[in-house]
């Protein structure tokens, strides 16, 4: 594909340029002064444009508008850079501000190894909320509150640090690790990109996409530690 | 990366997800706040309509930046057909001569504003995908359903219009400063 020279110039803009051909451009552009001073404008232009445009994704969206979308049903209004997703607002029957100072404590989500019986799963599926377990390696973790996705399965947000992340139970007993976050720390980031996976966007996402019903109570939750969560596992 | 599964519950709550880029793809679109929101809104309407098309595995924003783009140039076209002043482009070309616009043309959302509006919606639609959502040319040119060598030249026409529009802004306000 033969390029011209703004194709070019726009393309290495935006990172789309690799290889040799982003070679080649820079050093056209290293020799070009009046290329170079364009590339500026144009940087300078995109710059503006994006940032004038940033605040408006990070506006709330607020209640009556999701009434106006026919979006309200069920669901609290969703502000971009909110850190409380609604299904943890609504959440806990725990009480929202014991799970915030929660979070604020806990630090580092630990990963599923994807073994049936590893010691997180074995945790997840013991531990009632607000309750710390130590795992063999040293970990703490704290599993914040139990919901069930659409599919059936039970998933649980749990913290081990000042991140957060949502596992669910698949059916051989082993927590899959669906999402996780950074917990309580201000997510400054105007993209929201909830599908890059960053922070609580991922939780968010992970959120939307199993569709969790509300918390269950802390006797239900009980009730299901008890029957090592049989007769609700998927499908 | 949005598996949205079937049910229209299910789509609601990702397209609550996705609003707030929504409404930011809908603003840069349709030339301002308020009627972006109502192409926004238009665009929900549309994507609850017809979630049985959306695919799963894809991504659920793309689709719905896809709907807002159709839906705003059909907008744009009834408009000029029925010889109505809803066109956006005819508003704003209108605006301009008052003190609270000339107040206005200074902050960088009006500048920003007036320098896609004057890009062709074809070249503005790109340029807001991937300048604005960080989108990449792949996810652009799938989204918008277009070659890639086309969302190519549409940015770089687009970056040499909105230069030549934001060229003029600062001399006025070298002008104004004076």
């Amino acid at each position: 594909m033969t390029l011209s020279r703004e194709e070019r110039l726009a393309a290495w803009l935006d990172g789309e340029l690799t290889g040799d051909d982003l070679t080649a451009f820079q050093a056209e552009l290293a020799a070009d002064p009046e290329l170079a001073a364009l590339a500026e404008e144009w940087k300078a232009n995109d710059s503006l444009i994006a940032g004038a445009f940033a605040p408006v994704a990070e506006a709330p969206i607020d209640q009556a508008m999701l009434e106006r979308l026919g979006l309200a049903e069920r669901l609290a209004p969703l502000p971009a850079n909110d850190n409380s997703p609604w299904w943890k607002r609504h959440a806990l029957p725990l009480g929202g501000a014991i799970a915030a100072s929660l979070v604020a404590i806990l630090v580092v989500a630990p990963r599923s190894s994807g073994d049936a019986r590893d010691p997180l799963s074995r945790a997840l599926d013991e531990t009632p909320s607000l309750a710390q377990a130590d795992l063999p390696d040293g970990r703490k973790i704290t599993p914040m509150l139990t919901a069930q996705a659409a599919d059936g399965r039970w998933c649980r947000e749990f913290g081990d640090g000042s991140s957060i992340a949502l596992a669910c139970r698949a059916d051989k007993g082993s927590w899959i690790i669906e999402a996780k976050g950074k917990g309580a720390a201000p997510v400054d980031n105007a993209e929201f990109a909830v599908a890059s996976g960053a922070d609580d966007s991922a939780l968010n996402a992970a959120q939307a996409h199993l569709k969790l019903a509300d918390p269950v109570s802390a006797e239900a939750e009980q009730a299901l530690i008890a029957k090592k969560w049989g007769g609700h596992s998927s499908k | 990366m949005y598996l949205v599964g079937q049910g229209a519950e299910c789509m609601r709550t990702a397209i609550v997800a996705v609003l707030p880029r929504l409404r930011r793809f809908c603003a840069a679109m349709a030339g301002s706040a308020a009627d972006g929101d109502d192409l926004m809104q238009a665009t929900v309407e549309r994507a609850l309509l017809r979630s049985g098309q959306f695919e799963p595995g894809t991504r659920l924003d793309s689709w719905m930046f896809r709907i807002a783009q159709n839906l705003h140039i059909d907008g744009a076209r009834a408009a000029k057909r029925r010889g109505t002043a809803v066109d956006v482009e005819v508003l704003h070309s209108l605006a301009g001569s008052d003190g609270r616009e000339l107040v206005e043309s200074r902050s960088d959302l009006a500048a920003a504003q007036r320098a896609l509006q004057a890009l062709p919606e074809d070249q503005r639609a790109v340029f807001a995908m991937v300048v604005i959502e960080g989108r990449s040319y792949r996810d652009a040119a799938e989204a918008l359903d277009l070659p890639i060598g086309t969302v190519m030249s549409r940015l770089a026409r687009a970056r040499g219009k909105i230069a030549e529009t934001l060229a003029g802004r600062q001399d006025a306000q070298k002008e104004a400063g004076r």
